[in-house]
């Protein structure tokens, strides 16, 4: 008789429970639940305005690192470009030129972020437009994937409360279009994606 | 023309998967052995068709039918044949097909053994393998066509389609954008196939595992069908890890073998869940535990073959490895949500019946190592699967993505790997069913002292870091261990049967290949190991910009610049290409030329470093930079990598020992194999 009952006993211990199962399943629920979002994130095209920016760090080419998290409180634009890329000429005297209009202040700073390049033409390229702001190479290309990028030239500008404010595909076509943005955001207006 | 036959021959072989399914299912609803019968006919007809295909897109490559957008994507006629051939695999839809077609080989492998003995398996094997393959084949046709066709349409626009729009007359397109540089190495070349080989062939255990679940047979019969596929596969997994490790060393000119980068990380996870359950189906086979384990291990395996391929198609994770992003996600997330919903459904149903037949008696026995074993591997695993995700965790709980580097791996698992190695020193040496401390100690003293002479010598020799003296321990005791015990073999059989040594040698490792061939992978390991701890923990560099003349000193070694040439290639490339002398010590060991390879077609650069290499050590120069025009001054990089050509000599004796492991024995009568079995399981449990 105690045997048996043992027996019954050994045989039920050895059953899964249905708590066992009901966390098997939700393990595999979550897990599905995460890809989902992931797959979902990495469907979605660029970033949105309004959302918090991507934080980053940058390794400039003469040797600084740049972390945007220590910018907090500045506006901060953000400009994918390549050595290789045409379009990036167009824009990149008008926004060395309005750097420097804003350098002295200290609430603006430019990032320069180089895309998918070779180090030595990129710095000649940075030499022949006389590019001053910091400017580095996106290492693993782990700056573009975090802004999701889909080419160059791109330029995000983030607000002093970290939240993106401004993206823009394509090359600025003047001085006036960078400047409308940046000094609407100076004076506390959310400006416009494009 | 050859582009709509390729197509239709995808085509075609998706209905006859969906048919062998259906086939399959019904002949086992009602018992009809014919319909299964033809549902394995259905399985041999889809390599051929596959391979009609596969040659089809070969032959558009080679010929240079750039209106075929996969081939203007991947290849230009710069390239040379064989890189053309190889572009099969070199962009996403391509390789798509080319995985189906490894795993339609497998299949038909598969369906061509004898199934007298196993026939209850049978139609399950196929419909695994067949939904497997559906699939597959589902994304070739619907989403990620590899014969779809660049059209101009009356309006004068470009469509990409697989039949032409109204009106429209197919584009002439001269030339492609050729396959990425990096692709364009011996070793990548080898790389991707072997990976998808060892992913596809682990299909093959995991159709047999749940063909076991489905029919309620908890035996161990599905493990020893399988123990060769399993081999076979983890051999390629392997073999496409380490081809892949030498690739990043020759090729992407950071100094190192392994970045624990998100998409090695996807194809090391299943390589870790296939080695444990290497190790832990022989516990199975000789005490008849772990049943349920086993189980959970191969549908791991299979499941992260597929999250794997999943994460590295989707552009889920970011990574050097990333295909182009595809519309393939949303299916594939789909189709693996109800394979691993499916398998936990079925392991769950089945969970009673797979009960051990029997208990761990001891702590220290073979079966508790095994356990130990795999935990440890479960360990590594963990922390794999955490780093990998950790990106998708962080974004989703706190709006930022947070990535993990090599640190947090390295850290996370250095301790993990260690304790795999002295395990693999100890495990060899105890009995299954039962050990104690005195049986083991007795076994293990002789090649501990030989271990600890080593650990004595490195001392001596000047190594003082903790960790390297760890290691250099573990790794000497495990090829004590590992010579101990073909010593004592090979005595044996010399005083049973006064064989010569290499006689006896031969015959031992012949009669019981599984556990002498796991000797040998046990020195391969640990030979990577060294070169592993070598590049680790002593691994050397400098860097520096230099003026004609001027050199870099590194570990006693000067490397000084000599030369720059800046030149043209017919195969489309622009080379920089430094020379520099190596002098160690003041003896000239020779000129290396190291080159930066700039490829017009793609506007991608590539860093070929320059390497002197010897047993005991790497001296890896790279080329960073230059003055374009003047070429008076170049920078270079310089690592000092010690030991690391262990890594590569290990590797050969791992698949050297995989090899020994898993080659066949010629197949006996069927009556004599089951006797032989039942005779095996009885001496081993004996």
């Amino acid at each position: 008789m105690d045997q048996t009952v043992e027996a019954a006993a050994q045989q039920t211990s050895r059953r899964l429970p249905t708590w066992a199962m009901v966390l098997a399943f939700t393990l595999l629920v979550a897990f599905l639940g995460l890809v989902y979002f992931g797959l979902r994130n990495s469907m979605a095209g660029p970033l949105s305005i309004g959302q918090p920016a991507p934080k980053f760090t940058l390794q400039t080419f003469d040797g600084q690192v740049v972390d945007v998290r220590d910018l907090e409180g500045k506006i901060i634009l953000v400009n994918f470009w390549a050595s290789w890329c045409k379009p990036c000429e167009d824009e990149a005297a008008a926004l060395e030129e309005a750097w420097r209009r804003y350098q002295a202040d200290g609430d603006v700073v430019f990032l320069g972020v180089d895309y998918v390049d070779t180090e030595s033409e990129a710095r000649a390229y940075l030499e022949k437009f006389n590019i001053t702001y910091p400017n580095g190479p996106d290492l693993k290309s782990s700056i573009s994937d975090l802004y999701n990028i889909s080419g160059v030239p791109e330029t995000y500008i983030i607000g002093p409360d970290g939240t993106l404010k401004y993206a823009k595909k394509g090359p600025f076509l003047s001085i006036n279009e960078i400047i409308m943005v940046v000094d609407g955001l100076r004076q506390g207006n959310t400006g416009a994606g494009s | 023309m050859l582009a709509n036959f390729g197509y239709g021959a995808i085509v075609l072989a998706f209905f006859v998967s969906l048919y062998g399914v259906f086939a399959a299912i019904y002949g086992v609803r009602k018992n009809r052995a014919a319909w299964v019968e033809s549902a394995r006919t259905a399985m041999l007809l889809i390599f051929p068709l596959l391979t009609l295909s596969a040659l089809s897109i070969v032959v558009l490559l080679v010929t240079g039918h750039y209106e075929v957008q996969y081939v203007y994507n991947v290849t230009s006629s710069a390239m040379p044949v064989y890189l053309k051939i190889t572009a099969l695999w070199g962009g996403q839809a391509g390789s798509l097909i080319f995985w189906s077609w490894t795993m339609s080989a497998f299949a038909t492998a598969v369906t061509l053994r004898n199934w007298d003995r196993d026939r209850e398996f049978l139609p399950w094997v196929i419909v695994v393998s067949l939904i497997t393959l559906a699939f597959f084949l589902g994304l070739s046709i619907f989403v990620e066509n590899p014969f779809e066709r660049i059209w101009i349409t009356p309006e004068g626009r470009q469509v990409v389609s697989m039949l032409p729009p109204a009106g429209s007359i197919l584009a002439t397109v001269r030339d492609g954008r050729g396959l990425n540089p990096l692709l364009r190495h011996p070793g990548m070349i080898i790389h991707p196939p072997m990976l998808y080989l060892g992913f596809v062939s682990f299909v093959i255990p995991y159709a047999f595992a749940i063909a076991a679940l489905v029919t309620g047979r908890s035996d161990d019969r599905w493990i020893r069908l399988t123990r060769r596929w399993s081999l076979v596969a983890w051999l390629f997994l392997s073999l496409g890890l380490l081809l892949g490790s030498r690739w990043a060393y020759d090729v992407l000119g950071w100094g190192g073998y392994w970045a624990w980068d998100p998409v090695e990380i996807a194809a090391f996870m299943p390589w870790l869940t296939g080695t444990a359950f290497m190790h832990s189906v022989m516990i199975q086979e000789k005490r008849g535990l772990f049943k349920r384990w086993n189980m959970v291990l191969i549908i791991l395996t299979y499941s992260l073959v597929m999250v794997g391929t999943f994460l590295t198609r989707s552009g889920v994770l970011s990574s050097v490895h990333a295909f182009a992003q595809s519309a393939i996600g949303p299916l594939f997330f789909v189709f693996i949500g109800l394979t691993l919903a499916g398998s936990l459904g079925l392991l769950l149903w089945r969970w009673n019946d797979l009960r051990s037949e029997g208990e761990m008696h001891s702590l220290l026995s073979r079966e508790a190592l095994f356990l130990l074993n795999n935990l440890l591997f479960m360990g590594i695993l963990i922390v794999c699967f955490w780093g990998v995700f950790f990106p998708l965790i962080s974004e989703l709980f706190t709006g930022q993505k947070v990535t993990v580097g090599p640190p947090f791996y390295e850290r996370a698992t250095a301790p993990l790997f260690g304790g795999l190695l002295l395990l693999m020193g100890i495990a060899p040496l105890s009995a299954w069913g039962h050990s104690t401390v005195k049986t083991l100690g007795k076994a293990v003293w002789k090649p501990a002292l030989g271990a600890v002479a080593a650990l004595v010598a490195a001392y001596i020799f000047g190594v003082r870091l903790p960790a390297a003296l760890i290691g250099f321990f573990a790794v000497a005791l495990v090829i004590f261990v590992t010579l101990y015990e073909y010593i004592r073999g090979v005595s044996a059989r010399r005083r049973r049967s006064g064989e010569s040594y290499p006689v006896a040698l031969m015959r031992l490792a012949a009669r019981n290949r599984r556990r002498y061939g796991g000797y040998i992978i046990h020195l391969g390991v640990v030979l990577m190991a060294l070169g592993i701890i070598g590049i680790e923990l002593f691994q050397t560099e400098t860097q520096g910009t230099l003026a004609r003349g001027q050199s870099l000193e590194l570990d006693g070694y000067t490397v000084r610049y000599d030369s720059l040439a800046i030149f043209d290639v017919q195969d489309g490339r622009n080379v920089a290409r430094a020379e520099v002398t190596v002098f160690k010590d003041g003896r000239n060991l020779g000129t290396l030329a190291p080159r930066r390879d700039y490829y017009y077609d793609s506007g991608q650069p590539m860093t070929i470093p320059g390497v002197r290499s010897t047993m005991s050590e790497d001296l890896y120069v790279l080329l960073v930079d230059w003055q374009p025009v003047s070429e008076q001054g170049a920078t270079f990089k310089v690592y000092h990598n010690p030991l690391i050509n262990w890594l590569w000599v290990g590797g050969f004796v791992f698949i050297f020992g995989m090899l020994v492991a898993a080659w066949p024995d010629r197949e006996p009568a069927p009556s004599v194999q089951r006797a032989k079995v039942r005779a095996g399981t009885q001496a081993s449990r004996a």
